[in-house]
């Protein structure tokens, strides 16, 4: 927690979301992009949310950070509290911002989210001035500062140059320094690699996993790539259709699936490893309209183990221990198949 | 940067030799004689106007001669106007011009980017609908009909009041400047206010304003230090052109409002056929207006850092 965040009771959990709602109008009707999302995040986790594009994630997420554009977003229930405080809708506790000073983001396309007529040194300096009363001068060394631990070479000279002298993996680090200026508990990065290319991913990927250490704060990662979460993620959520379909740890998420989009998402993930070759098994089908959201499970149209019951009624969570829970009918007493049958047969372990 | 401004410069001389050039082959193409008017002139005056400028010579010696007086910075003597250096004329009119202009530049810059930036925080909501509309009349409505209705406008409210507080025409304080000024720049203004929500707009959706946001900087200082900074790009752009529109859109506004400028000798000139005031004053504007676009050039540089590099 930051050092002038004591007011904020250190009891509740970090960061708890519950029963997120997020509607857009639009031309064609209302899209429920959110459908109930809940999680909680504790400091120095790290929580992937992990789902196809369009899933909601990214609304989840800008939605705690306040970056829907309302109209046409609009946040219908919910709540999302830092610590016991509710920052959903007002992202201020006790007339404090919390942005930038308590959750730090970064953003999928490093090359367009930072300002192209600014250096890069003032806008990393910015949070401090706004948040902390630094001078000009002093937010500006502590830039420098930032850029140093960031890893980026002659941080002086480069403090003073602008997005377009950068690489893409080189903004990417001064975003991260950015978000982190004043010190945050969460870093939230929305699809911080996807832009980038692989060798320049796994460095972001391991500048990230320092600075947590470093600092112990909690990183809320948002990806489409399983490889990344594998490496990364203490905790998974698996997003389908604007509802959290799986959360566990990360090796109960992958070793023992408990959701056929789970089980789908890592069939049809390539795989290097001659003993797991497998053929490529893309999911069939698309997402559902979320103009029209169906009533019962999101999945169910795409799931090869859909039943009746699938079609008419939302499943309930069913918790396969504290921590690991599914959304999925196959885990009711009465379903005809046992889900470990067809779960669990590519668990290592 | 300076050896960027020296290569402009350059430029520049080279874009108004080209200019002169031109102007001075076209000119001679016009059918008829300068010194062939209804006032009587001396065989004398004629014969010393030929041998000063050559004109009994090929027009290749007078394009020569012209060059040579002109590097001298001498635009010799007007043909129709007796003993008036062209050099007079533009250093007694051209400031009075300059002034008008300039004013109008501001009117149009400053309120284009102000009305700009309000369309867009009000965007589709009455000021925006309300300036965009009083936008396409000061687009569409040609000037001499805004000076005209301008005038009247001011007469009417003169008389109700009792006595002059904006004067209706004339020159001399700043009151003569202000309505001019306006209606001058009154197209550009519109124009720029266009453009400038359009870029507003689309800054303001843009993913580095998401940042800032992100970072829990304040609603004005967005505005402020990320919006307003990349919005006005496009405005400075087309700003170049705008100065040399609003300057030589001068002349009608002069003519309305009987202000002393150099417009009316820039277009009497060129019926009168008179030579060394139209090639005077050709040359005068363009490099005027050349040097105006590398001014903005440079300022774009300052406020873009990308362009800068390029250099």
């Amino acid at each position: 927690m930051s050092a002038d965040g004591n007011k904020l009771n250190a009891d509740a959990p970090l960061l708890e979301v519950e029963n997120l709602h997020v509607e857009f109008d639009t031309y064609g009707g209302t899209v429920e992009a959110v459908r109930g999302v809940d999680f909680t995040v504790e400091q120095g986790q790290t929580l992937a949310i992990v789902g196809e594009s369009g899933c909601g994630k990214s609304v989840t997420v800008q939605s705690i950070m306040g970056l829907i554009p309302m109209p046409p977003g609009r946040i219908t229930a919910g709540s999302a509290r830092l610590r016991g405080h509710e920052v959903l809708g007002r992202n201020r506790i006790d007339g404090k911002e919390i942005r930038g000073r308590e959750i730090g983001m970064i953003f999928q396309d490093p090359m367009t989210s930072l300002n192209p007529t600014m250096s890069i040194g003032a806008q990393i300096a910015e949070p401090l001035q706004v948040h902390r009363g630094y001078s000009a001068t002093d937010a500006f060394a502590e830039a420098v500062h930032l850029l140093e631990m960031s890893k980026i070479p002659e941080a002086a000279k480069r403090a003073r140059q602008y997005p377009f002298e950068f690489s893409g993996g080189m903004l990417q680090r001064a975003m991260i320094a950015m978000a982190i200026s004043c010190k945050p508990s969460i870093l939230i990065a929305d699809e911080p690699t996807t832009a980038l290319d692989v060798t320049i991913q796994a460095q972001i990927l391991d500048l990230m996993q320092d600075l947590q250490k470093e600092t112990g704060m909690a990183i809320i990662l948002i990806t489409h790539d399983l490889g990344v979460v594998a490496r990364m993620a203490d905790e998974v959520a698996v997003m389908y259709a604007g509802r959290v379909v799986e959360h566990g740890s990360a090796d109960d998420v992958f070793y023992r699936s408990a959701h056929p989009y789970t089980v789908g998402l890592k069939e049809a993930m390539p795989t290097n490893d001659p003993a797991l070759q497998h053929e490529l098994k893309p999911i069939e089908g698309s997402p559902p309209d979320l103009f029209a959201p169906p009533r019962g499970c999101g999945y169910c149209a795409r799931c090869p183990h859909a039943m009746q019951v699938c079609d008419v009624q939302p499943p309930s969570d069913h918790f396969l221990h504290d921590h690991h829970f599914s959304r999925c009918w196959l885990h009711h007493e009465q379903a005809p198949i046992k889900p470990e049958t067809i779960y669990f047969k590519d668990a290592k372990a | 940067m300076l050896s960027y401004i020296l290569k402009r410069l350059a430029q520049g001389i080279l874009t108004v030799w080209f200019i002169a050039t031109a102007t001075f082959f076209a000119m001679h193409n016009v059918p008829g004689d300068p010194l062939t008017n209804d006032r009587a002139m001396t065989d004398i005056t004629r014969a010393n106007l030929e041998a000063k400028y050559g004109l009994d010579q090929p027009i290749t010696t007078q394009y020569l001669i012209f060059l040579r007086n002109l590097s001298r910075g001498d635009f010799g003597i007007s043909f129709v106007q007796e003993n008036r250096e062209v050099n007079d004329i533009i250093r007694e009119h051209f400031p009075v011009s300059a002034i008008l202009g300039v004013l109008a530049v501001i009117f149009a810059a400053t309120g284009g980017v102000l009305f700009g930036a309000l369309t867009a925080l009000y965007r589709n909501r009455f000021p925006d609908y309300l300036i965009m509309f009083l936008v396409i009349m000061g687009i569409s409505v040609p000037s001499f009909v805004v000076a005209a209705l301008s005038q009247l406008s001011l007469v009417t409210f003169n008389n109700l009041i009792g006595f002059t507080v904006l004067p209706v025409a004339g020159w001399g304080t700043i009151l003569h400047m202000l309505v001019p000024a306006l209606v001058l720049g009154l197209s550009t203004m519109a124009y720029l206010t266009r453009l400038m929500r359009s870029s507003m707009l689309e800054v303001t959706s843009s993913d580095y304003v998401r940042t800032a946001k992100s970072k829990g900087v304040p609603a004005t200082r967005i505005f402020t230090r990320h919006q307003l900074r990349n919005a006005i790009l496009p405005v400075v752009t087309v700003l170049g052109p705008a100065i040399a529109a609003i300057t030589t859109g001068g002349f009608v506004v002069e003519l309305v409002f009987a202000i002393p400028g150099l417009g009316r000798y820039f277009v009497e000139a060129v019926q009168q056929l008179d030579y060394t005031v139209i090639m005077g004053t050709t040359v005068f504007y363009g490099a005027f207006l050349v040097f105006m676009v590398i001014i903005v050039d440079v300022v774009y540089g300052l406020i873009d850092p990308r362009v800068r590099m390029e250099t």
